[in-house]
This record gives structure tokens, C-alpha cells and sequence, in this order.
């Protein structure tokens, strides 16, 4: 179940911002914004992924980089919400 | 009028030392922090060779450091090449062996340092300087550069016309375009702002646009010359946190381009938010829509907006709109600023009548020096100390001027520019390509995006993620064509001339 939400959270990452299903060019830790991966409205498309993709409602103050900037985060932040719904 | 921005910091710091110059997270540099810190590199900058005249890369975030830098190569006679921290180090370098910058400050947690010193010529100087966050960033930031404190700052022996910043506003292996700003142009331009801004010491902007950004480096300078507080987030990618800041340290300014209101409007819940304590808001970098600006006073209702208009090649500003004729001209860039002209011409240069549209000119003491090694390019923009615009404008019977296009083929995503041709060249690269052509389409939040529409030759096969690939690794990610698609061939005019509007 992880697994496949990572996957696709790392799959939708790579191929819209790095144009590639290389997964060593993304590490599940990498900070989106600090190895400048996306931008502002980068970040928004991501959510928007998540909300429409996979599901999960992201509420605006649950837009922070706890939550969104690493693919492992994302995870989490998902995961998280799953469990609580 | 001051001869240089660093003398509107020496008076800053004379009137209030320990007054709050600039604040990144837990980071908070006073204007005597400020001022110790520009001291301490300049000395640096000097003992490292560096000579008047000679060229200084920045590759850094909106940070304190940043700041301390370019005032410390100002202050040494130095010009600044701030770069673009979005941009890849294929074209920075480009950049750099183009501006003969002699050495380059950068971070080394920028993403691309490590490719940009390792692709630096021999007699190019890099120096690393970590851009710290904590309340000891200062002496952490004079410790890192590696010169002894103490010196006091001096006011540059400068003339009006000496290169302050070269800004670069394209950069290719065809042909980066530096936009020449001086002393003069930069104190010129900033004390006119601040005027009508009205900007006092008590005021705090907060920014979220990077500093290579002529607007960003306008609300930077702007802030400081005033002897305000300026805050500094990097982006809008979590904006709660924009908001919260705007709220609890008690903004009274922010500034920002269409898309920056757009993301705050859709995803930040600005109502629930006291901002209470905002004066001013500013926008500039496109045409913001008549109901966005609407919205935006209904939400901050406190502030003054102003609709502000100007490019690199005139520093930062040519007009504004005086927020008391927002309701009577919604939709006006406003008149020009104190000290410049400007004239609406036709294409043989004649000077149009209200009501009729033709190209935007501008003559004042803001009109950069021109372009950094290309005379060609500067004859052709600056033209007896008038600067042609590229914009389409008219004005009303009440000289109030609109925008109306663009003269020249350049696609504006979010408030950047983007050459076609920029991106064409990185495209000519890909084999496979017969021909192809970039320009403009419509998006929703950016105003507009890149797209690239192709005629592979025969044989050939090229899917849209192998483009995007190959420019990704090439140009800013704001660069890359949002759309690719592939066609038999591409509309032409009569003449052979490719018809881009038909793409978009």
C-alpha cells in the first residue's frame, strides 16, 4: 500500500519535473524546493494530484513543508489522512 | 539626489542602527549588521584582485548575505551580476563568460553550484558563502568570507554612469542580453518609488520575488533606501506561511506580480488572516485582471494598490497608477513617474494622438546604460536616449496610458520573460528536429505558458516527455514548454516568416 503511493507520488514527480522514470533522480528525501525540482505553481500542481489523483483533500494550512516537501512526506501526509478519514 | 544606493544605506544606518534591515527566518540582520557585513566584503572582494569596473557574479536566495554582498561590491566600485537561482549552470556560465565577471559568490546549497564552479574558467574566481539561518548569521557570514571586521563602509567615488548591476535578461549560447544599470539609474529610480510609495522607516515589506528580478531588486533596494524592514521568503509554494507572516509581524507592504495574488486569492484564505497593518500593495510584471484587483481591496482592505508598469531596461519602474484613480482608470498602467517621459510613437517614430495605439517610449534617468557588449542590440532598443519598449500602448483623452500587446515575440510566464528563440535554440539541439517554432499559450494562473511545436524529419522519433527532458536539463524549469506537439509543418507567412500567433 505504501509502496505503490510512493510509487506513484515519485512516478508523477519524475516524469512531470524531471522528465524521466529514472527513480534514482528523485530520492524519496530530496527536498522538492531545495533542489529546486518545483516551484510555486509546481507545488500547486502537486496537490492538485493529491486532491484529484489520489484522493486526499489538502486543506490550506495543511500546505506546509512538513507535509508536501519530499516524496516521503507526502507519504506520510497522505497516509496520515487516509487513517484519520 | 545620493550618488549611489549605498549612500541611501549609510544614511539609513546613521539615522537607526539598530533598526531591522532584513529578516529570513530565524535570521535577522539590523542596518548596522547590514553595514558590517557590506564592509567585510568588500574588503574581500578587493583583497581577492577585484578593481573598479571589474564584475561580480550572486548566486543566491533572497538572503541577508546576498544583500551584504552586492552593497559590498558597490561600495568597492564593483558591478553586480545577480543570477538567476532558477536558471541551470549551462546558462549561467554562458552569463558570466558574458558580463567577464572576474569571480562569483554563491551558495554551495544552491542546486546548481557544484556544476557552475566545476564549469567556471581558470581565472575565474568562486567563493562559497552558506547562507545561514540563525541569530548569529552575521558574524557566521563575515567569518565565511573571510575578512576582518572593523572597516567602516565607504561611500563609492562613483560617476551617474557607472555600471551598478548588469542584469541579464536572457542568457543563450546565442545571445545573452545584459541590461547595463547604473549608479545613477538605480538611486534615480529608487528615490522616485519611495516617494510615491511613501515609504518611511516604520514600513515592513515582505517580498517573495527573487532579487535578480528587476522588480525584485527594485522592492529590495526601495525598502532599504527608505530605512524600513524587509522581510524575505523565496516563493509562494506554501503560502500559509506568507500569510502568517504577513499577520504576525505586522506587514504594512507586500508586492507582487498577477500570479502572486492569484495563488494567494485561491489557496491562502487571506479573510481569516489580520492584516490589518497593511498600507500598501503593489503590482507590477502584467496586466492583472480588472476582477483580481477587485477582489484583492475587498480582501485587504486597509491597503492603497498600486498598478505599477516598467521593464529591466528602465531599472525597475516607467509608471503608476495613483490608487485614488484605481475605480476611474481600472485597467490604466497609470502615468509616468516624476522625471520621465513618455511618448506613444508609430513605427516611423511619430508621436500618436490619444486613442491610438503604437509603441511605448521612454526617456528618463532610470534608461539603462543599454546592452553589455551588444551595440547592435542597444541602437536598436535606445534611440536618442529614448528606450523602445516593445509594448503596444495608447493613452486617454487624460493621458492615462494601456497596455495593449507587444510590439517583439516574448512569452511572459508568470511575470519572467521567455524568448522563443531561447528556447528554439536549446531545441536545435535535439537531433531528429526538421524545424520548429516556440510561442505563447494561454494558462490559467501564469497568464501564459511556452509551448513548441515541432516537424520531425523523416524517421525520426521523439515523444513530448524526450523534449521536455532535453530542456529541462538546459533552461530554468519555467523555460520548458508546458505543451509539445508534432506537426506535418509549421504556418508560414507568404514570405517563408513563421506565423506564431497561429500556434498559440
Amino acid at each position: 500500500m505504501a509502496d505503490s503511493l510512493r510509487d506513484r507520488i515519485q512516478k508523477f514527480i519524475l516524469e512531470n519535473y524531471l522528465f524521466t522514470s529514472d527513480t534514482s533522480a528523485l530520492g524519496l528525501d530530496d527536498s522538492l524546493l531545495g533542489r529546486g525540482i518545483v516551484d510555486s505553481t509546481g507545488m500547486l500542481e502537486i496537490i492538485m494530484f493529491i486532491e484529484e489523483q489520489i484522493g486526499v483533500t489538502v486543506k490550506d494550512e495543511e500546505m506546509v513543508p512538513e507535509n508536501l516537501d519530499s516524496v516521503s512526506r507526502i507519504v506520510a501526509f497522505v497516509e496520515s489522512k487516509r487513517k484519520v478519514a | 539626489m545620493p550618488a549611489s544606493l549605498v549612500d541611501l544605506l549609510l544614511t539609513a544606518v546613521a539615522r537607526d542602527p539598530g533598526k531591522v534591515a532584513l529578516r529570513r527566518k530565524r535570521s535577522t540582520w539590523s542596518y548596522g549588521d547590514l553595514v558590517r557585513g557590506a564592509a567585510t566584503a568588500a574588503e574581500r572582494l578587493r583583497r581577492a584582485g577585484l578593481e573598479p569596473g571589474d564584475r561580480v557574479g550572486l548566486l543566491f536566495r533572497n538572503c541577508p548575505e546576498y544583500v551584504a554582498l552586492l552593497y559590498g561590491a558597490l561600495s568597492a566600485r564593483l558591478a553586480v551580476v545577480p543570477l538567476n537561482v532558477q536558471e541551470r549552470a549551462s546558462v549561467l556560465v554562458v552569463q558570466i563568460e558574458h558580463g567577464g565577471a572576474r569571480m562569483v559568490v554563491g551558495d554551495p546549497d544552491h542546486p546548481e553550484w557544484a556544476a557552475l564552479k566545476a564549469a567556471l574558467q581558470p581565472d575565474v574566481g568562486a567563493l562559497e558563502v552558506t547562507a545561514v539561518d540563525d541569530d548569529a548569521s552575521v558574524e557566521t557570514f563575515m567569518q565565511s568570507v573571510g575578512a576582518s571586521p572593523g572597516q567602516a563602509l565607504e561611500s563609492p567615488a562613483v560617476a551617474r554612469d557607472d555600471m551598478a548591476i548588469l542584469l541579464y535578461t536572457s542568457g543563450t549560447t546565442g545571445r545573452p542580453k545584459g541590461v547595463m544599470l547604473s549608479h545613477g539609474n538605480l538611486v534615480a529610480n529608487n528615490v522616485t518609488i519611495i516617494d510615491y510609495l511613501g515609504l518611511v522607516p516604520d514600513d515592513v515589506g515582505l517580498t517573495v520575488m527573487p532579487f535578480h528580478f528587476s522588480y525584485g531588486n527594485s522592492v529590495l533596494h526601495t525598502h532599504l533606501g527608505a530605512g524600513a524592514t524587509l522581510l524575505l521568503e523565496d516563493n509562494l509554494a506554501y503560502p500559509l506561511i506568507v500569510m502568517q507572516r504577513l499577520q504576525n509581524e505586522r506587514v504594512t507592504g507586500f508586492s507582487g506580480v498577477p500570479s502572486t495574488f492569484a495563488i494567494l486569492m485561491s489557496r491562502a484564505r487571506i479573510d481569516e488572516f489580520d492584516l490589518g497593518a497593511m498600507r500598501y500593495l503593489t503590482q507590477a510584471g502584467g496586466a492583472m485582471t480588472r476582477a483580481a484587483i477587485q477582489r484583492m481591496r475587498e480582501l485587504v482592505p486597509s491597503a492603497r494598490f498600486f498598478v505599477m508598469y516598467g521593464q529591466t531596461e528602465a531599472t525597475a519602474r516607467l509608471t503608476y497608477l495613483p490608487p485614488e484613480r484605481l475605480d476611474e482608470k481600472l485597467g490604466s498602467i497609470g502615468k509616468p513617474l516624476d522625471g520621465i517621459e513618455i511618448e506613444v510613437r508609430d513605427l516611423d517614430g511619430r508621436v500618436l494622438p490619444p486613442g491610438q495605439t503604437g509603441e511605448l517610449c521612454a526617456r528618463g534617468p532610470n534608461i539603462m546604460l543599454g546592452y553589455w557588449r551588444d551595440e547592435e542590440a542597444t541602437r536598436a532598443a535606445v534611440v536618442d536616449g529614448w528606450l523602445r519598449t516593445g509594448d503596444l500602448a495608447h493613452t486617454d483623452e487624460d493621458g492615462f496610458l494601456y497596455i495593449d500587446g507587444r510590439v517583439v515575440e516574448m512569452i511572459k510566464v508568470g511575470s519572467f520573460r521567455v524568448s522563443p528563440l531561447e528556447v528554439e535554440e536549446v531545441l536545435a539541439t535535439l537531433p531528429g528536429i526538421a524545424e520548429m517554432a516556440v510561442a505563447s499559450m494561454p494558462d490559467e494562473l501564469l497568464g501564459q505558458a511556452v509551448k513548441a511545436v515541432l516537424v520531425l524529419r523523416d524517421g525520426a522519433t521523439l515523444d513530448e516527455r524526450e523534449v521536455k527532458a532535453h530542456c529541462r536539463v538546459r533552461l530554468a524549469a519555467y523555460k520548458v514548454p508546458k505543451v509539445v506537439e508534432f506537426a506535418r509543418e509549421l504556418p508560414r507567412t507568404s514570405s517563408g516568416k513563421i506565423q506564431r500567433f497561429k500556434l498559440s
